[in-house]
């Protein structure tokens, strides 16, 4: 009878301690990777609410880029559906830090997929405006690839025209909905290169059924061909269309 | 008794049968810090240790062999720096009298040729389009050995093979070696087999004990014919481009296994929809999961290829 009752206050316990935890883990107010142009940057982009590291908000990426041209970078701040109103992708060191800002409208989740340009090894932060607070998510990625790569800014050829604008679509059921996978055939050319001039996707909308259900704005931080993946509330059945527009007023569509 | 086994004796049998034990019963002798190994009576290797170019590791990563054909020696790849390559020779010259008279590139890997600075007195043979590749990235390359290696690549400067060779056996003052060219790993592999021997002189093609490295490979569905076709030579002794040499045929098993398991992980997560990062954090099966640098390479593999198969995929499916 003493041991049926010690357990469950044990586990109460145990609770207590697993929930102080997680609090202590979303409320660092420390940036975990000591970076000295993180305060350059709270104040810039973040400097309208307070800041947490939040470590239920996840980058993934590759430990270092071996084509510094093409870094695939994922975003799960999944704790946070439906209760963000902003979502903030930077790479610190880039010479065009920031990557996107998204605005999840009425259906987005906060799972994103891009791959992006990484000038050189740097933090990448991410950060989802959430009732009056940013939650900051942080990951570093190395510069340096394998010792035969190839240099990947200097690699892309030019062999985009043929196919420009051309967009595939994919859709995939998702925990929470549907996951939407666009590759879309643009240079995404900076305008840093002595040679070019500036010609990149600068929005981009997700609509359903006429209706703008969410949509980004996008930097030339973004690689050549740029591969978005995207979540979204509405299950198999929901239609979607996604409308990318570049600085040239070049519309590519892609209904799935 | 054993005398009169065989009428038809052939010496080389008993010679390469007392090699076979003297390798086995000797350590590794490190000369000159390299890691030399006696193959057969007169093949000797050098063996690179199973990591990435680094300033701890002086740069020596790849395996490096020498024949003492009798008329000259042939080399066969240099290392990753100057200072490698004038140990190399400084090695070459305690184990045999011989000139050094041929030096062969496999591919134009930075690992494999920079060793080239110390031998640019000797013909240096390989594929004119491994030439081509030197000549269009060396200097990019020798600025990655230059930062990685430091201080150990001073003077590594990049010399280009000198005579250009095809596939084909070829006469090495008598002494005959078959040229094979593949693409696999690098886009043009020489690979070398010594039909005296039976050894297989496999340049990056095979690698044991290291993960294999892909980033020129044109696919590994070549790759693995490719492998298939070395199989068919059934060679005695196997030297693969990075790790210990074999007598049985553990690289040519070990690359198609990781290589077998590299093309299914990519082909099955991209029709999947699995992400680039997803397939990065695989799991990797037991029997590779201990290769050195296994997740390195698999890093570095889905980076290199998961566009590919993405855009095959996609082609594959909208015909």
């Amino acid at each position: 009878m003493r041991s049926v009752m010690v357990f469950p206050g044990l586990l109460f316990l145990l609770l207590i301690s697993i929930s102080s935890a997680q609090e202590n883990n979303t409320n660092q107010d420390k940036d975990p990777l000591d970076s000295f142009m993180w305060e350059l940057y709270q104040d810039r982009y973040l400097s309208n609410a307070p800041v947490h590291f939040d470590s239920r908000v996840k980058i993934t990426a590759p430990d270092f880029a071996e084509d510094s041209g093409q870094v695939p970078v994922e975003i799960d701040a999944s704790h946070l559906n439906g209760k963000f109103e902003k979502m903030l992708l930077w790479v610190e060191l880039n010479p065009i830090p920031m990557v996107f800002e998204y605005n999840p409208g009425t259906q987005g989740l906060a799972k994103v997929g891009l791959n992006i340009r990484l000038e050189q090894g740097s933090p990448v932060r991410v950060a989802l405006l959430s009732q009056g607070v940013w939650h900051v998510g942080s990951t570093f990625i190395d510069g340096a690839g394998g010792g035969c790569s190839t240099p990947g800014i200097a690699n892309s050829g030019k062999n985009w025209s043929k196919d420009f604008g051309q967009v595939r679509g994919r859709r995939f059921p998702a925990k929470q909905g549907s996951r939407l996978r666009f590759l879309i055939i643009h240079p995404m050319e900076s305008g840093l290169l002595p040679s070019e001039i500036p010609f990149y996707i600068e929005e981009l909308k997700i609509s359903s059924k006429g209706e703008t259900v969410a949509d980004m704005k996008w930097h030339a931080s973004i690689s050549e061909n740029p591969v978005l993946t995207i979540e979204m509330k509405g299950d198999e059945r929901t239609p979607y269309k996604m409308k990318a527009r570049d600085n040239n007023a070049n519309l590519l569509e892609s209904q799935i | 008794m054993l005398i009169y086994w065989n009428h038809k004796f052939d010496y080389r049998v008993l010679l390469s049968l007392a090699t076979l034990f003297l390798a086995a019963i000797s350590a590794p002798v490190h000369g000159e810090d390299l890691n030399i190994h006696q193959v057969v009576e007169n093949v000797w290797m050098v063996q690179g240790v199973p990591e990435e170019l680094s300033e701890e590791n002086r740069g020596d990563i790849s395996n490096s062999s020498f024949i003492a054909t009798g008329n000259g020696v042939v080399v066969i790849d240099t290392g990753a720096t100057a200072a490698y390559g004038r140990r190399f020779r400084e090695a070459i010259s305690e184990y045999t009298d011989e000139p050094i008279r041929w030096v062969i590139n496999t591919h134009h890997h930075p690992d494999h040729i920079f060793g080239n600075s110390a031998f640019s007195d000797v013909p240096i043979m390989a594929l004119s389009e491994t030439r081509n590749l030197l000549m269009k990235h060396g200097d990019f390359y020798l600025k990655t050995v230059h930062e990685r290696v430091g201080r150990y690549s001073e003077d590594t400067v990049v010399i280009l093979p000198s005579v250009t060779v095809e596939g084909g056996v070829k006469s090495f003052s008598g002494y005959p070696l078959k040229l094979i060219r593949f693409s696999g790993h690098s886009g043009n592999d020489l690979v070398v087999y010594d039909p005296l021997t039976k050894i297989l002189f496999a340049g990056d093609m095979l690698f044991w004990n290291r993960a294999p490295t892909t980033p020129h490979s044109p696919g590994i569905d070549i790759w693995l014919e490719e492998i298939d076709r070395l199989a068919e030579l059934n060679p005695a002794v196997i030297i693969p481009g990075h790790g210990p040499l074999a007598r049985d045929s553990g690289p040519i098993e070990q690359t198609r296994a990781w290589l077998v398991w590299l093309d299914s992980l990519m082909r099955e997560g991209v029709a999947a929809g699995r992400s680039a990062n997803a397939l990065i954090d695989s799991d990797i099966p037991e029997l590779l999961s201990d290769i050195p640098m296994a997740k390195f390479e698999l890093t570095r593999s889905i980076s290199h290829f998961y566009r590919k198969y993405e855009d095959s995929w996609w082609e594959n499916s909208n015909r």
